[in-house]
């Protein structure tokens, strides 16, 4: 008898293999009919929403219909309402510029008495401001004239005393020159006077006459104790 | 008699009629050249020639005076009385012209008499811008007493009376 090529290995080989084709199986139905379970529902669900839609576009359609109906009724009423709004408004409008007028009316009235009561204002400022700058304008040249009196005064009187020193130091100058060319004159009336006595007199002079002014000039040298 | 007497006694004896200091050493010249003649010939005579007056007073110096000198001593006394000269009281006189020798005996006279100095010999010297009268210097300090300093003296008093003469 042959023997089998069935040892351990190949069978549990084979029995593996058995078993994934199994659960493959097992999975493959499992499968299948989730996916036609699902097919159902999404039909069910399909099915539904249109259903849903209909009565949608039906209930749509009614609640048009209904608001055209109100709108109708609205516009209605609101002609009405607008037809006396007008009439409310053209009544308060006519009241209000009735207002208006007599306000304009009383604010140009103001306003004339402000500008007349401006103009009285105007003219009392105007003519106090020519008193005040007539007061100041006499002011001032009172101070000017003043000024000037005293700086004229002052001038006058810087000049004289200036004039005054310039006349003493010229009348100094002059008296100093004058008393120089005395002295000098002097001195030449002196020198003159000597050259004209050593001159004369040491021709005309006596032995005599000499010798008597030798002896008097010895004399005098004892009496002042010259030689001692 | 010691020397320095002696000396004292010749220079008295030729300062009795010598007055000025430039008369009083041309008279010591004179002395000189006659004694060393006397005493040793010759030579001397020929620097100085002697004028009549210079002889006069030779002749006429005292009797003794000539007898104080010898052959030894007169060099002595000769250097003793030049020295003696510089000892002498001077007296500076200014004049304003140069007195001859009769002049200058009066004034050395009247000088001598007037401030009792038997020996004082004056200095004579010329300035004649003095006018007249004389200025003296007496150890070194000069002073005026001419006619010069009469009219400095009273120069106000002139220039007032010219002043007066002018107007």
């Amino acid at each position: 008898m042959p023997n089998l090529p069935l040892d351990l290995t190949n069978l549990a080989l084979i029995v593996t293999l058995i078993i994934i084709l199994l659960l493959y199986l097992r999975e493959y139905n499992k499968r299948k009919k989730l996916e036609s379970e699902g097919d159902k529902f999404l039909q069910g669900i399909k099915e539904k929403g249109w259903e849903n839609l209909h009565q949608s576009i039906k209930k749509s359609q009614e609640i048009l219909g209904e608001a055209e109906l109100e709108g109708i009724k609205v516009v209605a009423g609101s002609e009405v309402e607008l037809s006396k709004l007008e009439n409310e408004y053209s009544k308060r409008l006519s009241q209000s510029l009735e207002t208006s007028q007599r306000n304009i009316d009383k604010a140009q009235e103001k306003l004339m008495q402000f500008m007349t009561d401006l103009q009285k204002s105007s003219a009392q400022f105007e003519e106090a401001s020519k008193v005040s700058g007539q007061e100041r304008i006499n002011q001032l040249f009172d101070n000017i004239e003043n000024r000037l009196s005293d700086f004229l005064v002052q001038t006058a009187q810087k000049t004289s005393s200036s004039i005054e020193l310039e006349l003493k130091s010229s009348r100094q100058l002059i008296d100093t020159y004058k008393n120089e060319q005395l002295k000098l004159i002097d001195e030449n009336i002196i020198a003159m006077m000597e050259q004209t006595l050593s001159l004369v007199l040491g021709k005309k002079l006596s032995l005599s006459d000499q010798l008597d002014l030798i002896y008097e000039a010895l004399e005098k040298a004892k009496v002042e104790k010259f030689i001692v | 008699m010691t020397e320095k007497v002696m000396d004292q006694e010749i220079l008295n004896i030729i300062l009795k009629d010598t007055y000025s200091l430039t008369s009083l050493k041309h008279r010591l010249r004179i002395l000189k050249s006659n004694l060393l003649k006397t005493f040793f010939g010759g030579e001397n005579n020929q620097t100085l020639s002697f004028t009549a007056q210079d002889l006069n007073w030779l002749q006429f110096l005292p009797e003794g005076f000539y007898r104080k000198f010898n052959k030894d001593n007169v060099y002595q006394i000769l250097t003793g009385l030049e020295k003696g000269i510089s000892g002498l009281p001077t007296l500076t006189i200014y004049l304003t012209f140069e007195p001859d020798d009769t002049t200058l005996s009066r004034i050395g006279s009247v000088a001598r008499k007037t401030f009792n100095s038997p020996f004082l010999i004056l200095d004579i010297k010329l300035d004649p811008n003095l006018i007249a009268g004389a200025a003296l210097v007496w150890k070194g300090v000069y002073r005026d007493y001419s006619l010069r300093a009469k009219v400095e003296n009273r120069k106000l008093e002139i220039i007032g009376e010219f002043k007066k003469f002018l107007r």
